[in-house]
């Protein structure tokens, strides 16, 4: 007899998502429990998502695992956590003419005009502007941070 | 060794080329893992259209 699926939340220790979710499988297949999936978003630090049919086989798990914490009250619908299964581009919210800080790399700190925007590979190309000559560098949409979305 | 992601499959593996499609095109720049432990019943693993229990990524570079 299946169940319907529910999704529970379990805290971890932050950085530890990915191995709290390995040791999770493993402790459900070894033990034969009833999980049947576990979710671990980047956006979403210091949590894991877990599809079971019952809170008492994740509560269950998760007592021998390290780094899993605890499990949170109350369960999700798979719709709450469906737009974590699609992750958008990095670059969605930057459009050309936006002021950004670069937050990595040897250009770290420094602020910048965006001048192009590439979704496919999640790159942009920007004008620093402590620059002397004005030189367009490509940077990866992940190490910016927008400080003025656009200049108007 | 660190994971690796098949670019087709979006499986997370750890050689060099994936055992389902044969393919040698690994990314190793991914995010966010799921692993699908019962893909008949599970929700998830409906929504991703996988039908064989594994490790996925949710994005490759």
């Amino acid at each position: 007899m299946s169940e319907d699926s529910q999704i529970f939340v379990i805290k971890t220790t932050a950085n530890q998502e990915r191995s709290v979710a390995t040791a999770l499988a493993r402790v459900s297949k070894k033990e034969k429990l009833d999980i049947r999936a576990i979710l671990a978003p980047d956006e979403l630090k210091g949590y894991v998502l877990v599809e079971a049919p019952k809170s008492g086989i994740v509560e269950l798990a998760i007592q021998t695992i390290p780094h899993a914490r605890a499990l949170v009250k109350g369960s999700s619908s798979i719709a709450e956590i469906e737009h974590f299964l699609k992750p958008k581009p990095t670059v969605t919210g930057i459009k050309e003419g936006a002021i950004i800080e670069v937050t990595s790399g040897p250009f770290k700190g420094e602020k910048a005009r965006v001048k192009r925007v590439d979704e496919g590979h999640e790159e942009i190309t920007v004008e620093l502007f402590d620059a002397v000559v004005p030189i367009p560098i490509t940077i990866r949409g992940d190490t910016v941070r927008i400080l003025k979305k656009d200049n108007e | 060794m660190a994971e690796k992601v098949c670019r087709h499959c979006m499986r997370v593996l750890e050689g060099q080329t994936c055992v389902i499609c044969g393919t040698s095109d690994l990314a190793e720049e991914w995010s966010g893992l799921v692993i699908i432990l019962d893909a008949e019943r599970s929700e998830i693993a409906k929504k991703l259209g996988v039908d064989i229990p594994d490790k996925f990524a949710l994005k490759v570079r």
